[in-house]
């Protein structure tokens, strides 16, 4: 079973009167423990598939299955715990809060989840010791590097233990030592089971991946297997 | 999500902006204080008001001949009725049971005269019962007697604020005035007894026998007052209507005919005051009412830019799986604990006027637990209140928009 199955998926804003489509009749399945990138120029729809995808928006049509649950149409209050449990956000802002420690913001999803495991902080650690910062546990995404805070962020999305994690433009703001540096977590957590959706504009990132979708125009405009084998690409030295 | 946990989350919020945090509560802060405050002062006049009506005469009605007419906020006589005599004094006494004491009164404004001194006062003549009923007691010398009384001899026991007129420091027992030319011998002085419910100095005063001022000074049959003590609460008021049938009875009056005398009682004075205190407690919660409603705008107006401010942390926190109602909650925490920190303060502040100007003031303030009480879940109501429209505001905000948001 997919774990994403989108049907004919279609979103449009209407502003002032006119209507964008932004999103025209997509239609894609990604299966559980998939590397998957997305990629198109700016303005291609990229953000919006990942909004969708992530419910943190809904399609104005189209069926949009999830872990085989059809999401397409929840109420809010439900699409906040699927949000919490299934999908795991990874932002090219980092979008951690700010003034709090990495433990604490690791933990926020906890705090929203029902079931939540009795030694949360234990827990945490654990996470952030996978993505290498065990020796930042209580800075403040101020006194991180921006590679650390992507970290962090990663560390976030994975504590609930959701099947897929998204990964809007991952290194976008980050150098490319950081860059690769994040990249390779990415691998390493498809090595461990994750189906990851990676969303770039960058060609070099979206080879890390098993599968490129290209998106144009709302469009797919090709859905190929990746040159190279997960992991085994190096970044060029100079990603934008 | 626990209660702990929003509570907590909404704490680190606050404590992250604590001047903001302060700012928003202050409205509330100076809000509760001052109710507290203004509770405690309107308690105290209050308490001053009833101990003076108290101090006036324990259960005590006073007669006045002819009709009273409040004029100016006081009770004035109108008319020179002459039918009130010291005789009917005496019939109250001999005829009514609910009746204690009865002293019947009368007092001209005269000039006093010591040495070079000359001062005006209130020359009172009464009996023996008049001391026991208005609660005046002698602090020097003594009280005239029955056979003063019935020699109309020339005797005076007077007040604290006429022996320092007359006599500054001097022993002013044993010494002569001269009213009216005729000379009185002192023999008491009363101790100090301050002002009556009309604010008129009640030791500004010398005492002599009934008769005496009647016959020497006066030269009337009639008086214009007659002080009755009733031997309990209870009977104030049986007592007042028994006087009432006797006095019209004795000043022949027919049945459609008005009374051509006016009784007050202690329960009339009190039922005054009262009125006039409620009207006092109105005030006090127009304006706590006025002030509570600006401090909420003060939380309203601090969420609402909190709210703005904080988008990207709600769109984060609704990310990773806040509900709306998560978002509510939180926001609503945050507001309830700015109203109860205001609200805490200012019981904190209040009392501590309060406490601070009976202590250290010339004021008479008293504590109201109530108005505590009160304050304490009202600020909280506030913080809930005006921190709705917030947290609703906050709630509805779109994930995606408030984290693309700038």
């Amino acid at each position: 079973m997919s774990l994403i199955e989108m049907n004919s998926i279609c979103k449009s804003y209407r502003n002032i009167g006119f209507e964008t489509q932004v999103l025209k009749n997509i239609t894609l399945r990604i299966n559980e423990g998939d590397y998957v990138s997305i990629i198109g120029p700016s303005g291609a729809g990229k953000s919006t598939l990942m909004a969708i995808a992530g419910c943190l928006s809904q399609p104005t049509s189209g069926e949009y299955f999830l872990d085989g649950e059809e999401v397409g149409r929840l109420s809010d209050w439900k699409l906040s715990r699927v949000r919490n449990e299934k999908i795991g956000f990874v932002f090219q802002a980092f979008h951690l809060l700010p003034g709090v420690t990495a433990l604490d913001n690791v933990v926020l999803p906890l705090v929203y989840s029902r079931k939540t495991p009795s030694n949360i902080k234990d827990r945490a650690r654990e996470v952030l010791a996978k993505v290498g910062l065990e020796h930042r546990l209580h800075h403040t995404p101020g006194q991180l590097s921006g590679g650390e805070q992507q970290r962090v962020t990663i560390a976030r999305s994975l504590i609930n233990n959701p099947p897929i994690i998204l990964a809007d433009e991952p290194t976008g703001n980050l150098d490319s030592r950081n860059g690769i540096e994040t990249m390779k977590t990415f691998d390493k957590l498809v090595a461990d089971g994750k189906t990851v959706v990676l969303i770039t504009h960058d060609s070099d990132v979206a080879e890390h991946a098993d599968r490129i979708i290209s998106i144009r125009d709302g469009e797919i405009a090709s859905d190929t297997a990746s040159q190279s084998p997960a992991g085994s690409s190096s970044l060029s030295e100079n990603p934008k | 999500m626990k209660f702990l946990t929003s509570f907590s989350i909404a704490t680190r919020a606050l404590l992250s902006h604590k001047t903001r945090t302060f700012l928003a509560s202050l409205g509330i802060l100076i809000g509760i204080a001052s109710v507290i405050v203004m509770v405690a002062t309107g308690k105290g006049s209050q308490q001053e008001v009833m101990d003076v009506i108290a101090g006036m005469g324990e259960n005590m009605i006073t007669i006045n001949a002819g009709e009273m007419k409040r004029r100016g906020g006081r009770l004035r006589l109108s008319g020179n009725v002459i039918t009130l005599t010291p005789r009917d004094a005496k019939r109250i006494a001999d005829e009514i049971d609910e009746v204690e004491l009865v002293a019947p009164f009368e007092e001209r404004r005269m000039n006093a005269k010591f040495d070079n001194n000359t001062s005006e006062t209130s020359i009172a003549g009464s009996t023996l019962d008049f001391p026991l009923i208005r609660g005046y007691k002698i602090e020097d010398g003594e009280m005239f007697t029955e056979k003063d009384l019935k020699t109309a001899s020339r005797v005076a026991v007077i007040g604290k604020t006429t022996v320092k007129n007359l006599f500054g420091d001097e022993d002013p027992v044993g010494q002569v005035v001269k009213v009216h030319f005729i000379p009185f011998k002192i023999i008491g002085v009363f101790e100090t007894k301050g002002v009556d419910t009309n604010g008129l100095d009640q030791d500004d005063l010398i005492l002599i026998p009934l008769p005496t001022l009647m016959r020497r000074i006066v030269n009337q049959t009639h008086v214009s007052r007659i002080f009755v003590k009733i031997s309990s609460r209870e009977n104030i008021l049986p007592g007042t209507e028994k006087i009432r049938e006797l006095l019209r009875e004795s000043h022949k009056l027919k049945d459609e005919k008005e009374d051509d005398f006016t009784m007050v009682s202690q329960l009339d004075l009190e039922e005054m005051k009262r009125e006039t205190s409620e009207l006092f407690t109105k005030l006090i919660v127009g304006v706590a009412a006025i002030s509570l409603l600006v401090g909420g705008i003060g939380i309203l107006a601090v969420m609402l830019i909190s709210v703005k401010e904080r988008t990207r942390e709600i769109g984060i926190r609704r990310a990773v799986g806040a509900t709306r109602r998560d978002i509510i909650r939180q926001f609503l925490y945050e507001s309830l604990i700015i109203g109860i920190i205001g609200g805490g303060l200012g019981i904190a502040l209040g009392v501590g006027l309060t406490l601070g100007l009976t202590h250290w003031g010339d004021w008479t303030l008293l504590l109201d637990k109530n108005s505590i009480w009160t304050a304490s879940w009202v600020c909280a109501l506030i913080g809930i209140v005006f921190g709705v429209f917030p947290a609703i505001k906050a709630s509805k905000l779109d994930p995606m928009e408030a984290l693309t948001i700038e």
